[in-house]
C-alpha cells in the first residue's frame, strides 16, 4: 500500500493542472498517468515539487467505503494499492475511455459513476457531419463538484476536466473550461 | 451485438492517432523508419495478406516500447513489429550480431581472458578492426569484462552462509552482472543478507535471450527461455520468489517469454519482482527495516530505462531512492538514451543512437548530478560514455547508503 493525501487519476491537461498546483502548495499527490504524458512542462514542474508520477500506469478499480474512495487498485502495481484523502478523477471522455459508449447506453467504466446523458438513442447524434454532437456533452455527474455512485455523493472524488458532463474541447477551444475545472476542485480540496 | 474480434496483440484496436510517433525516439532521428504505427499495426493489415510487403526497415526499431507505453488502445506495437522480424526476415544473423547477443558464450571465453580482453578492446588499431571486420562502431568504448564472474565470487564467498536466513530468495543475476560487474551482484547479496534475506542462485540460470531476440536468434532465446522457466519452476516449488536487478531481463522474462517466444510464464510471473519492488513492499508493510548511515549524503538524477517504463514499476525505485534521508533526488524527464542493448553497438546504428540519447545528456548536464541512479545496465555503459557522469545501479546506492551492520543486526530476529 502506497499512501498519499490526493491521488489524481489521469495525466492529461486537468490532471497534470490539479496535481501540479496542489503538489506545490504542500500536498503529497501521485498522478497515474495512462501513456507516456505529453505534457513534458507541466509534469517536470510537479516532480520537480515532489509529485510521485506514476507513467504508463492505470487504475483498474477501487476500494468503497461509507460513501467515500478508500484505495485504487492499478494495472502494474500488483497487490499494491493507492490510498488516499482525496482522489482527483480526471480520465477524459471517450478516446481515453474516461467514459464508455455501448450500443444502449453510456457508462463510466472505472467505478460505475453515475452518468449523464440521453436514454433515446436517436438523440445522441446529428447525421450531419459538422453540426454540434450531442453525445460529446455526455459525462459524468457532479453533485457540489463530486462524482455519484447510484444516486449517492461520493465525498471525496472529484472529477475533472472532459469526463464531466458537458465539458467538451472536440466543439471548440475549452481548455479554459477544463482548467477552470480542476482549479475549482484544487480550492475546494485546499479547504479541506 | 457486435461479435468482438480482437488479436492477441491488439492491433485491430489502432485507432491512427499517432500517439506513438510522438515518442518514438528513433522516427525522430532516422527518416528511414517509417514510425511505429506504420511499421506496426499498419503494415500488419499487409503483412496478413502476404509476406512480401514485409519491409527490411523493421531492423531500426530499438524495441523500447515507448509506443506500446503511450498507446491509448492498449495495442502492443513494438511487439508486432518484433513478431513480423521473426516470421518474415529471413536473413541469418550476421557474426557481429550473433558474438553480441550470444552473452553467456562470449561471457566465459572474455572473462577467462579479461586482463588481455579488456585492454585489448580498448586500443584504437583493434577498434578500427572491429568496426572495418565486424561493424562494431569504434567510437563506442565497449564493456569490461570482469576476471572473476560473480558466480564463481558467489561458491568461494557467500554461498556458504546463505542458509544461516530464516527467510530466502533466488536471484536471477543476468548476464552483466556475472560477466561484466560482478560488483552489482555483491551489492545485492549484501543488502538483501542485511535485510535478512538468504541468496541462492538458480539451478542453471541462463541469459535471458533478450539480445538474442534482437538479433534474429529466436531457436536460441527459446531454448533459454524454457531453461529458465525450469529453474524458476523448481525454485517456486521449493517456496522461492526469485528477485531480479536488471529491467531488461526483467521485461523479458515477464513479457517477451509468452508474447514472442511463446512460452507460458503465467505460472511463475507472480513469484518475479525487481529488487526495488521487493525491498518497497518488505519495507512499506514493516516487515524489514533499514538503519542508515548517518551523515551520508548524496545529490543524485533518476533515469527511468525505458523497458522500466514498459514494466511500470520505476516508481518503487523512486520511492526507495527518496526514504535515503541524505539523499537529493532529481527525476529527470522520461526519455530514450539511444543505446538499446546491442543496437548503439553497430556502426551502422552509432549516430542515431548518439542522437536519440541527446535529450537525456542534455537534462543530466543541467541537473549536474554527482551520479545517476539507473536500473539498467546498457543504459549505464550509454549515459557513462556520453555524458562521463557516473551511473549507479539503485541496489549499489542502497548498499552505500544503508548502515549494512546495524540494518542486519536489527533484522536477524
Amino acid at each position: 500500500m502506497m499512501k498519499f493525501d490526493v491521488v489524481i487519476i489521469g495525466g492529461g491537461l486537468a490532471g497534470m493542472t490539479a496535481a501540479t498546483e496542489l503538489q506545490k502548495s504542500g500536498v503529497r499527490c501521485a498522478v497515474v498517468s495512462e501513456g507516456l504524458s505529453l505534457h513534458n512542462p507541466s509534469t517536470r514542474e510537479f516532480k520537480a515539487a515532489g509529485g510521485t508520477l506514476l507513467n504508463g500506469d492505470s487504475v483498474t478499480g477501487g476500494e468503497f467505503e461509507e460513501g467515500r474512495l478508500a484505495s485504487v487498485r492499478t494495472a502494474k502495481l500488483g497487490d499494491v494499492t493507492l490510498e488516499a484523502e482525496t482522489f482527483i478523477l480526471a480520465t477524459g471522455k471517450y478516446f481515453s475511455k474516461g467514459i464508455v459508449a455501448d450500443m444502449d447506453r453510456v457508462y463510466e467504466p472505472l467505478f460505475g459513476l453515475d452518468v449523464q446523458y440521453d436514454s433515446d438513442r436517436s438523440t445522441w447524434f446529428d447525421p450531419s457531419f459538422a453540426a454540434p454532437q450531442r453525445f460529446l456533452e455526455f459525462g459524468v455527474e457532479v453533485r457540489d463538484g463530486k462524482a455519484v455512485k447510484d444516486g449517492e455523493v461520493i465525498r471525496n472524488l472529484y472529477p475533472i476536466g472532459e469526463v464531466v458532463y458537458g465539458i467538451s474541447s472536440a466543439q471548440g477551444d475549452t481548455t479554459g473550461q477544463i482548467r477552470q475545472s480542476a482549479l475549482d476542485a484544487v480550492q475546494a480540496i485546499r479547504r479541506i | 451485438m457486435q461479435e468482438r474480434n480482437i488479436s492477441s496483440n491488439n492491433f485491430e484496436q489502432c485507432q491512427k492517432c499517432s500517439l506513438c510517433e510522438t515518442v518514438c525516439p528513433v522516427m525522430k532521428n532516422n527518416p528511414d523508419y517509417a514510425g511505429p504505427k506504420r511499421s506496426g499495426p499498419d503494415g500488419e493489415r499487409y503483412r496478413l495478406k502476404n509476406g512480401i510487403f514485409f519491409d527490411d526497415s523493421l531492423k531500426y526499431c530499438l524495441n523500447c516500447k515507448r509506443c506500446e507505453v503511450a498507446c491509448p488502445s492498449g495495442v502492443r506495437i513494438a511487439d508486432l513489429i518484433q513478431q513480423a522480424r521473426i516470421d518474415f526476415s529471413h536473413k541469418a544473423p550476421k557474426l557481429r550480431d550473433i558474438m553480441l547477443a550470444s552473452t553467456d558464450q562470449m561471457g566465459p571465453v572474455a572473462g577467462a581472458f579479461a586482463p588481455i580482453v579488456n585492454f585489448t578492446l580498448g586500443l584504437s588499431p583493434v577498434k578500427g578492426v572491429l568496426d572495418f571486420a565486424l561493424g562494431i562502431d569504434h567510437r563506442r568504448t565497449l564493456p569490461k569484462y570482469s576476471s572473476e564472474t560473480f558466480v564463481h565470487w558467489f561458491k568461494k564467498n557467500a554461498a556458504s552462509k546463505q542458509a544461516s536466513f530464516r527467510k530466502q530468495v533466488s536471484y536471477f543475476h543476468g548476464c552483466y552482472a556475472n560477466y561484466n560487474y560482478p560488483q552489482l551482484g555483491k551489492d545485492f547479496v549484501a543488502v538483501m543478507n542485511a535485510f535478512g534475506f538468504g541468496v541462492q542462485l538458480l539451478e542453471n540460470e541462463r541469459c535471458c535471450g533478450v539480445a538474442k531476440i534482437a538479433n534474429g536468434m529466436i531457436p536460441a532465446a527459446t531454448r533459454d527461455a524454457h531453461a529458465n522457466m525450469e529453474a524458476f519452476r523448481k525454485s517456486v516449488a521449493q517456496g522461492l520468489d526469485i528477485v531480479t536487478v536488471s529491467t531488461t531481463c526483467t521485461m523479458t522474462l515477464m513479457e517477451e517469454y509468452p508474447e514472442l517466444l511463446k512460452v507460458d510464464n503465467s505460472d511463475v510471473k507472480d513469484h518475479i519482482s525487481l529488487v526495488e519492488q521487493f525491498l518497497y513492499k518488505a519495507i512499506a508493510s514493516g516487515a524489514v527495516k533499514p538503519v542508515w548511515k548517518e551523515g551520508w549524503k548524496a545529490r543524485a538524477a533518476y533515469h527511468c530505462p525505458c523497458h522500466q517504463e514498459r514494466l511500470g514499476l520505476g516508481i518503487f525505485t523512486v520511492e526507495l531512492l527518496k526514504m535515503i534521508p541524505g539523499m537529493q533526488l532529481t527525476e529527470l524527464d522520461s526519455n530514450c538514451c539511444g543505446i538499446a542493448g546491442t543496437y548503439g553497438f553497430k556502426k551502422e546504428n552509432f549516430k542515431v543512437s548518439q542522437m536519440i540519447g541527446k535529450a537525456l545528456f542534455d537534462d543530466i548536464a543541467a541537473a549536474a548530478p554527482e551520479f545517476v541512479a539507473c536500473e539498467c545496465e546498457t543504459c549505464k555503459w550509454q549515459i557513462e560514455m556520453s555524458t562521463g557522469v557516473p551511473v549507479k545501479n539503485p541496489v549499489s546506492i542502497l548498499a552505500e547508503a544503508l548502515d549494512l551492520e546495524k540494518t542486519s543486526e536489527l533484522n536477524r530476529a
